[in-house]
């Protein structure tokens, strides 16, 4: 009996995946329930890790519970340390799961739910959980090596130096574009702005709490700061609506982008443990919460998509960021599909703390997986607002018009209805004075989630109010953990400068040299901080530019990780199974490098960088520009994008070369293969130990 | 329900380091004291914001 109710269960998961496939892909006209999404997910997760997980895990890595790994053989107690498999799965997924997941989903809905739904749902189970799962899974054969450190060894000099100026490079545009984010969110908001503002004091006082008062005591701590969080979100409500206080926390992008990159160059100065860190614990244990709540709101409310399975702007004249859906949806989202920058998570401490290695099979497969599904959530909070709504939240003033009556006009020409009126009544509903040209994904994505919470609530009767304290909850989760990867990310980028100028000039190189560390945060901070200012400046709203700038990006380095991956595959079995890395390193190439092509060369301003820079050249050759001065800066920030975008695509065309060259040389035999695993050593771990 | 709930306490312990601390103790045969949190602290985040976040 037993026999035959395995098989049949998976055949009845697998039926019922391929029906919700079909039925939300053949869906016309109708408003589909976000239910068959969520089904659809769950099914196709479920047997793609239990099936293609697995295969992978026995037939491609040969994963081996006899052999020790790392955390056995070189456990310390800090770093390396064999952990119960669930808590590393939570651990790992707390560490890949960002505002990525959230925020590219958002504005891919621009094209509709379905293309985002199927890129999501296929993309993580043949793309991101691979690379997540197989990265993991070298690192671990190598004492957890970095990304960087197996890229050098395993292609050569070249392969390290250009994975870690590629790494570079995407976290200066990664922590512009989180920055606008943020800037988008809380410009106009004094209930916004004053609810993150009192976030700061809430992490010093967290990090004096648990350097002097409490030692050690981090979950008391965190509770601590929790509640004085949901504090301040009440407090927010209060200056908001104070006719003195509010116009002090009313503040325009401009300053907002000033704020950031000088709170990003003292947070990357002072000692982790004063703000740093607490402020990291807290985002990390809210993160979690908020995502289990979205999760269980979905299920419970499972609101019907308003926005139609396809818009109009799959051409490629969408308001929120131009371009086609192929290839704009599958740079959009990286993080919940494929994200490069997992790479470095799994090669970074993961590795090191799982006790068999049969565990990378749920933790590095898994989480990714997980995440493909925050994404899911995420693409539905934002395709259940009306389409209108939707579409005047996130188009900037210089596609939809200047004035609400223009921005309305202008989008219900599109065929998606709003008006002035209906915008207003939302507004005040959540506490703002407009949500017209929000853009930047964060406050479609609060008004999305605060719904959906909202729901929970309704039946208490006090629905409207708790409207606005849930978006304001949903804003303060996103900055908080965005601020999160600002303050940490900018340290990092000031460890790598410091790496690279070190070989230059050496106390540059010194972590502990005060005008050496003071100089390279500054560098990184200016660096990141040019490329906000840019996007705050940019009449299109900045995310048409650099959203895309960091999806190539992010996706051209997940394609040097499966360079990493496909050659380990080659030196382990020869070309067998190399097709489960190629096939999506291949995707992943024609995907970036279609759109590299036409972020570079394509002749539509909206578009091409190069054309834009032509189009604004010409408008200030012909003594037409409205402000010349600031015509010029739009011009060299067009020449600076192209200039950043074609050197991503040269490096990356480099380390791919280089593989090639390696691969040729595996499979004709004329080069040595040398697999640089740990010797295999038995595992003395007793199951009682986790 | 219990073991749910307990793996969820161990999983916040972990992430909040608070697990990993109780690790060092044990490792070291040191008693909890403030200097000891300190010096734990200060060498776990050293080594784990040389890391990025991720996106």
């Amino acid at each position: 009996m037993k026999k035959i109710a395995g098989p049949a269960l998976w055949a009845l998961i697998s039926i019922v995946g391929a029906v919700c496939l079909a039925g939300i892909a053949t869906n016309r006209g109708e408003p589909v329930n976000s239910f068959w999404i969520v089904l659809a997910a769950i099914c196709v997760y479920t047997v793609g890790f239990r099936f293609y997980g697995k295969f992978i895990a026995a037939k491609v890595m040969m994963l081996d519970d006899r052999r020790a790994t790392p955390a056995e053989r070189l456990r310390d107690g800090h770093d390396f340390e064999p952990t119960n498999k669930w808590i590393l799965f939570g651990h790992h997924f707390a560490a890949i799961a960002g505002p990525g997941p959230l925020v590219g989903p958002t504005l891919a809905a621009q094209f509709g739910y379905l293309p985002g739904t199927l890129w999501i749902i296929i993309g993580a189970v043949l793309a991101g959980a691979v690379q997540d799962f197989i990265i993991l899974f070298c690192s671990m054969r190598r004492n957890g090596k970095s990304l960087g450190q197996m890229a050098r060894e395993e292609i050569g000099k070249v392969g390290g130096i250009t994975a870690l100026l590629t790494v570079l490079i995407i976290m200066v545009i990664l922590l512009a574009v989180v920055g606008l984010v943020v800037v988008n969110a809380l410009k106009g908001s004094p209930w916004g702005a004053f609810t993150i503002a009192a976030t700061m004091p809430i992490a010093l006082f967290m990090g004096l709490y648990l350097r002097y008062w409490r030692p050690g005591k981090v979950l008391e701590c965190s509770a601590l700061g929790f509640v004085l969080v949901l504090a301040s979100i009440f407090g927010g409500q209060a200056v908001s609506e104070s006719p003195t206080l509010a116009p002090m926390f009313t503040f325009s992008a401009l300053t907002l982008c000033i704020a950031i990159v000088a709170y990003g160059f003292c947070a990357s100065a002072l000692p982790v443990w004063l703000l740093l860190a607490p402020r990291d614990y807290l985002s990390t244990f809210v993160k979690l919460g908020v995502v289990v709540l979205l999760g269980v709101g979905v299920l419970f409310v499972h609101p019907t998509l308003q926005l139609p399975a396809m818009t109009r702007f799959i051409d490629g004249t969408g308001p929120i960021f131009a371009g086609k859906v192929f290839p704009f949806c599958f740079i959009t989202i990286a993080c919940g599909a494929v994200s490069g920058f997992h790479a470095l998570i799994s090669s970074g401490t993961t590795p090191k703390m799982i006790a068999r290695e049969w565990h990378a099979w749920p933790v590095g497969y898994g989480s990714m997986l997980l995440e493909g599904f925050v994404a899911i959530l995420a693409l539905i909070a934002a395709c259940s607002l009306q389409p209108g709504v939707y579409f005047a939240v996130n188009s900037p003033a210089g596609v939809v018009g200047n004035t609400a009556a223009q921005a309305a006009a202008t989008i219900t020409g599109w065929g998606y209805p709003v008006t002035p009126e209906i915008m207003d009544s939302l507004a005040k509903e959540v506490g703002e004075k407009s949500l017209f040209y929000r853009t930047g994904g964060a406050p479609s994505l609060a008004l999305g989630m605060a719904h959906i919470f909202n729901a929970f609530t309704a039946a208490t009767g006090a629905g409207k109010a708790i409207l606005a304290f849930w978006y304001h909850f949903a804003i303060m989760f996103e900055a908080l953990f965005i601020l999160t990867v600002i303050d940490a990310g900018t340290r990092v980028g000031r460890f790598m400068l410091q790496d690279l100028l070190g070989n230059v000039y050496k106390p540059l190189g010194r972590g502990n040299w005060l005008p050496g560390m003071l100089f390279t945060s500054a560098l990184i901070v200016v660096s990141w901080g040019y490329f906000l200012y840019q996007g705050v400046l940019d009449p299109l709203g900045g995310i048409n530019s650099l959203w895309p700038l960091f999806g190539i990006a992010n996706q051209l380095l997940a394609a040097i990780a499966f360079c990493v991956a496909t050659t380990i595959l080659l030196k382990m079995h020869g070309a067998k199974y190399m097709w489960v890395t190629c096939v999506p390193l291949t995707w992943l190439l024609i995907v970036t490098f279609t759109a590299g092509w036409e972020k570079l060369f394509s002749d539509q301003p909206r578009i091409g960088f190069l054309a834009e820079a032509s189009k604004l050249q010409a408008v200030l050759d012909a003594g037409t520009a409205v402000n010349i001065a600031a015509t010029k800066t739009q011009i060299f920030n067009a020449r600076l994008d192209a200039f950043v975008c074609g050197l991503l695509l040269i490096l990356v065309t480099t380390i791919v070369i280089d593989s090639l060259r390696i691969w040729y040389g595996i499979l004709s035999g004329s080069r040595t293969v040398n697999l640089a695993e740990a010797p295999f050593v038995l595992s003395q771990l007793q199951a009682g130990e986790l | 329900m219990r073991r749910f709930f307990a793996g969820l306490l161990a999983l916040l312990r972990e992430i909040g380091d608070e697990s990993a601390y109780s690790r060092h103790l044990t490792a070291h045969a040191c008693q909890h004291s403030p200097e000891e949190w300190r010096r734990f602290s200060d060498e776990r985040m050293r080594k784990k914001y040389q890391n990025a976040k991720c996106c």
